[in-house]
């Protein structure tokens, strides 16, 4: 594919990738930092990961202001959903890369979504954009008053996505439902599910509703999350060994950074179905609001009569949630517990693919 | 100034909130393809990295220099207000001296913007386009242009031709005015330019220019430069009679080109006295290695000080100067006692002393 290089008149060397159909010069004056990479199209991952980590593509798709950046800022740089009105529009596609739990990259394409850009997406850039791709994120701005373009838009994307990764998994999320009155929420959501299934086939989309200010964004991310995780079946049968050995109603495994949920066992059924994402939720504010103030969330305890939850450091990549309902069971005991059950998972994260057997002491 | 540097299209791009970049106004209109923008477009409106930065494109035969700029407020949809006025040219045309134009052009919009709101303002907006208009031609035409934009934010641009950087002047060289000094408004000058002019006759050499007009050596030399950057001058060496001087090829031009052969006429001849074409072509093919003025001064008399420097000027003739070589590799011999920097000698002697010096052997080049 063809390169454009870029010479600055001082300093340091910019090095652009432009899109195949394009053979340009490009000629620029000024001073750069040594990090500036610019890219539109390509990616080009740094150093610093490992060449053993599984690398999944995801495209984040969608109209202009329909909330992209906002969410990923959100999920992966720490925002709190007020800081979100400070950002810019996305110029053509920012590339990020997030580790995700030691051996899995998550390679993001946030795709700006005016109509210039779309337009180049599915012509200029097509096979670049909609190669090797893992999931298709595609957002929508529930208050849209322009629901044939929108979903016009979006057909064009899938046609792209069957022709060049037919195997990726869809995700819709119909966002920005906190301007929906409460009221009506459950109903738009079904009938925009409804429309969105009917218009994805043959493809197959999973559809969320999401909002910046509640724990919805959460579940949506998690969900989209723990599809690309590469060994989570073998996660979840560990978790639950763990939990059954300690006794433990419930135990979650949260991703250290994002805090998203990415495996969870139950003993027996609970209320509240949607305490996943609010504990998310919670906790990342938590955490984000005691880095405010120079200190870094470690641990928590929170008890009652009922119970006991424990929140703590697990593995390098991970926070554990331990809810245990027998009182009689002292807290130092879950605490020795949970520390003997480090060493084990931080080996599974590790490693893709052996089984390890669970040693661990019990009260 | 010329279709040198000829400037084919002006456009001002901007970010739309829906749409994306686009080009809002461009003078003459459709001059930029939808392809042409669509394949360049990242570097007219670009990301933050590239912003406030002079970047020059080549695509499609043809180059676009423009700097993108981008104003941070939360009064704008999306946060920022960016915007592109570039310039298009043809991909040969060596584009150095526009570019300080399209950075002034950037930093005048901004300052409107900032005072005025002069870009997000849909009406004071539209008047960019007879801007445009007025930019390109008077850029085009005269190479400068001063244009009032509102009651307190007026343009001015220039085109500053780009020109090689100046010899070094030495104070042995010798200036002479290229055209006829009366043609320059001496007032225009700077004072030490003023104070040594009377003195740049094409014989006085610097450090003699120095000496008279009393006006101290290394102004004398960055005078002389400058005037020499303009291309108002030229350096010729110092006459003298034991010049030696020796013919160009271009000394052929004097045979084939007419206004030569006039200009060196009227150069060459005294009032009332004119020389003719023989005489002139005749001395100069005398000028040989191994002869020197003096040896032709018996010969053609008059104005022979002339003739060699509108030779010298013209590049018709060009001095040949000496350079002692030591051939000898002798370890064993002792450096002669007399070049030790002690001893005084004059000019004459050093030259019998080098001619007589079997060691040494002159080159004349």
């Amino acid at each position: 594919m063809p390169l454009a290089q870029v010479i600055a008149r001082q300093r340091q060397s910019v090095t652009c990738f432009l899109s195949p159909s394009a053979n340009c010069d490009i000629n620029i004056d000024g001073e750069f930092n040594q990090s500036s990479v610019i890219y539109s199209g390509y990616v080009k991952l740094s150093r610093e990961m490992s060449s053993t980590a599984m690398k999944k593509k995801v495209l984040l798709m969608g109209k202009s202001g329909s909330g992209k950046t906002s969410m990923r800022s959100i999920i992966f740089a720490n925002y709190i959903a007020r800081d979100t009105r400070r950002l810019g529009a996305t110029i053509d596609v920012e590339h990020s890369h997030v580790r995700f739990l030691g051996n899995l990259v998550l390679n993001l394409w946030d795709c700006g979504g005016q109509d210039t850009f779309m337009e180049n997406y599915f012509t200029s850039q097509r096979d670049n954009i909609f190669r090797n791709v893992e999931v298709l994120i595609y957002v929508f701005d529930v208050e849209s008053r322009e629901l044939e373009k929108d979903m016009h838009y979006y057909q064009s994307c899938l046609e792209a996505i069957l022709q060049n990764s037919p195997d990726a998994k869809i995700f819709c999320l119909v966002h920005k439902m906190d301007l929906v009155q409460e009221d009506q929420r459950d109903l738009i959501f079904k009938e925009r599910e409804e429309d969105l299934k009917r218009l994805s086939r043959p493809l197959a989309c999973t559809c969320f509703r999401t909002s910046i200010w509640d724990e919805t964004l959460y579940k949506a991310w998690s969900s989209i999350v723990y599809q690309l995780i590469p060994n989570v079946q073998q996660l979840e049968c560990n978790l639950r060994n763990f939990a059954q050995i300690i006794e433990a109603d419930e135990v979650l495994l949260f991703e250290r950074a994002t805090f998203l949920v990415i495996s969870h066992y139950q003993c027996k059924e609970q209320r509240d179905a949607h305490r996943f994402e609010k504990i998310s939720n919670i906790i990342k504010q938590f955490k984000l609001s005691c880095s405010k103030l120079a200190a870094s969330f470690q641990s928590m305890e929170v008890r009652n009569s009922n119970f006991a939850a424990f929140i703590d450091v697990f593995t390098s990549n991970t926070y554990v949630m331990v809810i245990m309902s027998d009182p009689s069971i002292p807290s130092a005991a879950t605490l020795i517990n949970i520390r003997n059950a480090r060493r084990h998972f931080e080996k599974l994260e590790r490693v893709d693919g052996p089984k390890h057997s669970l040693h661990m002491r019990m009260r | 100034m010329g279709t040198y540097r000829r400037i084919d299209c002006i456009f001002f791009s901007e970010f739309h909130p829906t749409l994306g970049p686009k080009i809002t106004y461009q003078v003459p209109e459709e001059y930029i393809s939808r392809e042409l923008f669509d394949t360049v477009q990242v570097y007219i409106i670009t990301k933050p990295e590239l912003q406030n930065k002079l970047i020059t494109v080549t695509a499609m035969e043809k180059k676009l220099i423009g700097c993108p700029v981008c104003i941070e407020h939360k009064k704008y949809s999306r946060n920022a207000l960016l915007f592109n006025l570039g310039l298009v040219c043809d991909a040969r045309t060596k584009t150095c001296a526009l570019e300080p134009i399209v950075k002034k052009l950037s930093v005048y919009l901004t300052t409107l913007e900032l005072e005025s709101g002069f870009i997000s303002n849909e009406e004071s907006k539209q008047k960019l386009l007879p801007i445009l208009s007025t930019l390109l031609e008077e850029l085009n035409v005269t190479g400068a242009c001063t244009l009032p934009i509102d009651d307190s934010n007026t343009i001015h641009l220039k085109l500053i031709e780009q020109r090689k950087d100046p010899l070094v002047v030495q104070e042995y060289d010798v200036p002479v005015f290229t055209k006829n000094k009366d043609h320059f408004i001496k007032s225009q000058w700077d004072l030490t330019t003023q104070q040594i002019l009377p003195f740049v006759d094409g014989y006085r050499h610097i450090q003699k220019i120095s000496a008279e007009a009393d006006v101290e050596l290394n102004l004398v030399r960055i005078a002389v430069q400058n005037l020499l950057y303009y291309e108002v001058v030229t350096l010729v060496s110092i006459f003298q009679y034991s010049n030696v001087y020796c013919t160009t090829p271009k000394v052929q031009n004097l045979i084939d080109k007419k206004c030569l052969q006039d200009e060196c006429i009227h150069y060459v001849s005294k009032l009332g006295q004119r020389t003719n074409l023989r005489d002139v072509f005749q001395l100069y093919c005398g000028l040989t290695p191994g002869t020197t003025v003096r040896d032709l001064c018996s010969r053609y008399s008059h104005q022979l000080q002339r003739l060699i420097q509108f030779g010298l000027m013209k590049g018709l003739i060009r001095r040949l100067q000496k350079y002692p070589v030591k051939v000898v590799r002798d370890e064993r011999s002792r450096p002669p006692r007399l070049y030790t920097g002690c001893h005084r000698m004059s000019y004459k002697e050093l030259d019998e002393r080098l001619e007589n010096d079997p060691n040494i052997v002159v080159c004349w080049k």
